[in-house]
């Protein structure tokens, strides 16, 4: 494969409504956090390039709903996808239980070649609340998720304060495209 | 402009001997066997056939276009309704002068097809003698069962040159004698027989590959041989060059039609091979047509099909032209003096063509809605509003007595405040009514959609609401009134919210039944949309889903990215306007999917050129912010909604949302048959279309022995 083209990397980003999705890939990519986002429906994505060591790769990063009643719509746009980020809210103890359920039904829906080697990432979102005080899932518990999944990476962010999310990101990149040679070879 | 509306058509020669010719044909053709054609069997018949007597759209005169077979022999006869009193400026006399009576197919020489992109199909139908009749429109479509009734009957073959050209009983090519009788240069025969010499000289490269995509998209499987050579113009319109050098068409007809043109076009016509005409032809040029597979062939050079409205947009493609809103005054005067609406259809169709004036929404919405009769009173409304905001806030109590350590084992209603609650702060915080902290209105969205999800417990809460709620809530100013408003709202379109999403389900695929019916109908062999959807994996319309769910709120006063908000589509109050005209189901009460299919339309060129794939063209809709024209688009809309009539109302099965749910269980699960039946026979379907597409009319038969 020929190093100079650009490389397109599919993410979806998976999580209950309101954990923070729409506005973690907006600090992202727009670096700008607002109140005013809407519930997402339907699908939509944006994209962001980023060099990867000496290569210029183009994330394509998908945003579902999170509500489970489009969950049968958001499936259709789980084919291709390169990485997958989990988001919870810290502060909310069912978005954290929910996280087996997106899981196993992302791999179920993506089908993916190797679904234990496809890459996660874990986002523990809105740190920010409070300053930490309302937190009901604490960093070890989501960490002993992590590992008995097969060790995804895990990272505590705030989309509002903009904490982590670029390193989040970045990692994400990174898993993607490793995926994605992988699967080239 | 010219005012041609008093033209006194017994004056023109042309329109005179075209009457003559017709009763003499009778005459001749009778003898003595049929005094009465019409005491034969009717083979065909449609109604609201239209001609257009001046070149306003305004003024038609309708009827019912006929196909009777005597004994062994076809009449076509064309009858004015009578008494239509809604043209008042034509006479019953015009109406007489225009009756087409029973002429034997045999004495038509031709009949050309005109398919404007929006709008109505019509036909012109010339005699032996070289003489016309008037544009005949076929507002309920039946232009393609017309054109084969006739073809079960006669020989009808289609010209080489024009695939719009059906020539009828063509053995000896009688015209071609004349025509090379008066030795026209440039002219080409309308059959190429083998043997018939053509002007022969190099062309370009761009002619000679639109030629032969034309024949190879349309000829008619009756040409045993085609013409080898490139003709010198590719004389695509040989009509064109017939009706203005032989005055082949009553003089009446050419203005008529030249007028539509002329004012339409205005300084930017183009011929569909990108000439400015040097003169204003009597009719549009057919557009070159390329077999769609022909997308993917030229891979260099991307070649989009041209879009035929790109070069002419006739008044007759137009929806009716817009008015202002409705006012407190009008409105006044719809209402008797206890408070009724006397006429209600013609309250709908004023709030259809115009919307309403903001002051008065708050009165006239919960008619639309159907929270208040048309046929209440003033005192009665009065009496229904306290009822109601008595019952609101008995339904209110459910949740707001739930004591926390009831709520502690009530997961469900945790679960839905939770969701109502990130909702409401999402709400259309941009917009004045709701920006700010501690907006009361956001506590008031709050309280609505909670109530509303006791109310309908089974429904519950579902993301979008909110949206449907906001403006309903900024128009009414009223708690209670803004939920029952509501309430009727999700009568219709709740089903959007189905666990099972069948109702979204059922939109999607009405919307591409009607557009694969409405590519091949309308644009007949034209259909390289389509083509391009299946080709990327695009039939299901997905793209469409946030049109569909939230009946273009969310386009029209979204700002999804605070960056983009400078060109967010519609803007709030575009919604309302959007919303009431919808509402109104007047003409259709799915409007919004052929919202969807006129905005499509309008970017399918550039989606086709652009080459989107599924994925870009989910963005490209996702952000067609700031160029979505509200007024325009509901033109487009509503004469996209004309031009099909019955057939592309077909397309859309009963029950399908907003339309009330249909009582009967049963109709509705023959409805998921359809859908099921119908995703299978699509295929079956579309790959039959793909392989007969140089003959439509195989097609067309297709497609209606199907009868989905
Ligand atoms: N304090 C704080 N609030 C946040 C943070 N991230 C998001 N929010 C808020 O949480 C709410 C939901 O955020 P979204 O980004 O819209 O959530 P989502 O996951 O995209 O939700 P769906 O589209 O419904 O699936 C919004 O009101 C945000 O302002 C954060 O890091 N800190
Ligand atoms: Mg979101």
């Amino acid at each position: 494969m020929s190093t100079r083209r650009r490389t397109l990397l599919k993410v979806i980003v998976l999580g209950d409504s309101g954990v923070g999705k729409t506005s973690l890939m907006n600090q992202y990519v727009h670096k700008k956090f607002s109140q005013q986002y809407k519930a997402t429906i339907g699908a939509d994505f944006v994209t962001k390039e980023l060099q990867i060591d000496d290569k210029l790769v183009t994330l394509q990063i998908w945003d579902t709903a999170g509500q489970e009643r489009f969950q049968s719509l958001g499936v259709a746009f789980y084919r291709g996808a390169d990485c997958c980020v989990l988001v919870y809210d810290v502060n909310v103890m069912k978005s954290f239980d929910s996280l087996d359920n997106w899981h196993d039904e992302f791999l179920k829906q993506a089908n993916p070649p190797d679904p234990k080697a496809f890459p996660f990432i874990l986002l523990g979102n809105k740190i920010d609340i409070d300053g930490g005080n309302s937190r009901v899932v604490s960093e070890k518990k989501a960490r002993d998720w992590c590992a008995s999944r097969g060790n995804i990476p895990y990272f505590e962010t705030s989309a509002k304060e903009n904490i982590r999310v670029d390193d989040a990101f970045l990692c994400i990149a990174k898993a993607a495209l490793a995926n994605e040679r992988e699967q080239d070879m | 402009m010219i005012e041609i509306e008093s033209y006194d058509f017994a004056d023109d020669v042309d329109y005179a001997a075209s009457q003559q010719q017709g009763s003499q044909s009778i005459m001749r053709s009778n003898s003595g066997k049929m005094k009465d054609p019409e005491g034969g069997e009717v083979v065909y018949v449609k109604d609201n056939v239209s001609i257009h007597p001046t070149q306003y759209m305004s003024e038609r005169i309708s009827g019912r276009l006929k196909l009777v077979k005597q004994d062994d022999s076809l009449f076509m006869m064309w009858i004015p309704y009578k008494g239509q009193n809604t043209n008042t400026r034509l006479s019953e006399r015009d109406r007489n002068l225009y009756t087409i009576r029973p002429l034997p197919i045999t004495d038509v020489r031709s009949i050309r097809r005109h398919t404007p992109p929006l709008g109505w199909q019509y036909l012109i139908v010339v005699l032996s003698s070289g003489l016309a009749f008037p544009p005949l429109y076929f507002y309920n479509g039946g232009v393609k069962e017309f054109l084969a009734t006739i073809k079960q009957h006669v020989l009808l073959v289609r010209s080489a040159d024009d695939a719009n050209v059906f020539i009828v009983n063509d053995f000896q090519d009688p015209l071609q004698k004349t025509l090379s009788s008066l030795e026209l240069l440039g002219v080409v025969p309308v059959v190429a027989p083998s043997s018939a010499a053509i002007a022969v000289s190099p062309t370009s490269e761009s002619q000679e590959k639109m030629a032969e995509c034309a024949c190879d998209t349309n000829c008619g499987s009756e040409f045993i041989e085609r013409p080898k050579y490139k003709v010198n113009d590719p004389a695509r319109d040989f009509s064109i060059q017939l009706l203005e050098k032989f005055s082949l068409v009553t003089k009446f007809a050419r203005e008529t039609t030249s007028q539509l043109f002329r004012e339409n076009s205005g300084e930017n016509l183009f011929l569909s091979d990108g000439r400015k005409p040097n003169h204003i032809p009597a009719l549009p040029a057919a557009p070159p047509k390329l077999p769609p597979n022909d997308v993917q062939k030229v891979s260099d050079e991307v070649h989009v099909p041209e879009d035929p409205l790109e070069f002419y947009k006739l008044a007759l493609i137009w929806g009716n032209p817009r008015q202002p809103p409705l006012s407190q005054e009008e409105w006044g005067d719809f209402l008797d003096s206890e408070g009724r609406v006397v006429d209600s259809e013609a309250l709908k169709k004023r709030v259809f063509y115009g919307g309403i004036a903001h002051e008065l929404r708050k009165e006239v919405w919960p008619f639309l809605l159907g929270h208040y009769d048309f046929n209440s009173t003033y005192a009665e409304r009065e009496y229904l509003r306290s009822a109601r905001k008595e019952d609101y806030e008995i339904i209110k109590l459910q949740w707001q007595s739930i004591s926390p350590q009831q709520a502690k084992r009530f997961t469900k209603f945790r679960e839905r405040k939770g969701l109502i609650d990130k909702d409401v702060v999402r709400t259309d915080r941009s917009f004045s009514y709701y920006n700010g902290d501690d907006n009361p209105n956001i506590n008031l969205l709050y309280d609505i959609l909670l109530t509303y999800s006791f109310y309908n417990f089974d429904l519950g809460y579902c993301q979008g609401m909110n949206d449907y709620l906001s403006p309903l809530l900024f128009v009414m100013e009223d708690e209670s009134e803004a939920f029952w408003c509501f309430a009727a709202l999700m009568e219709r379109v709740g089903p959007n919210f189905n666990r099972d999403q069948s109702g979204m389900q059922a939109q999607l695929f009405a919307l591409s039944k009607y557009c694969l019916v409405h590519w091949q109908l309308v644009e007949l062999s034209d259909s390289p949309l389509h083509d391009y959807f299946k080709q990327n994996d695009c039939l299901n319309y997905f793209f469409c889903f946030r049109w569909i769910l939230m009946q273009f709120k969310r386009q029209c006063a979204d700002i999804y990215f605070s960056s983009f908000a400078h060109h967010r589509e519609l803007r709030y109050e575009e919604t309302l306007l959007l919303w009431e005209v919808l509402w109104t189901h007047h003409l259709t009460e799915h409007l919004h999917l052929y919202v969807c299919v006129a905005i499509l339309k309008k970017y399918r060129n550039k989606i086709m050129g652009d080459r989107m794939d599924f994925d870009t063209l989910l963005k490209f809709i996702n952000e067609l912010t700031g160029h979505i024209d509200i007024e325009p688009t509901l033109r487009d809309a509503e004469a996209l909604c004309l031009c099909l009539g019955e057939t592309g109302a077909a397309c859309i099965p009963p029950g399908t949302p907003p339309s009330l749910p249909l009582k009967n269980a049963l109709v509705s699960s023959q409805l998921e048959d359809e859908i099921l039946g119908y995703t299978i026979l699509r295929k079956v379907i579309a790959d039959q279309i793909a392989s007969a597409k140089e003959d439509d009319l195989v097609a067309f038969e297709l497609v209606f022995r199907w009868e989905w």
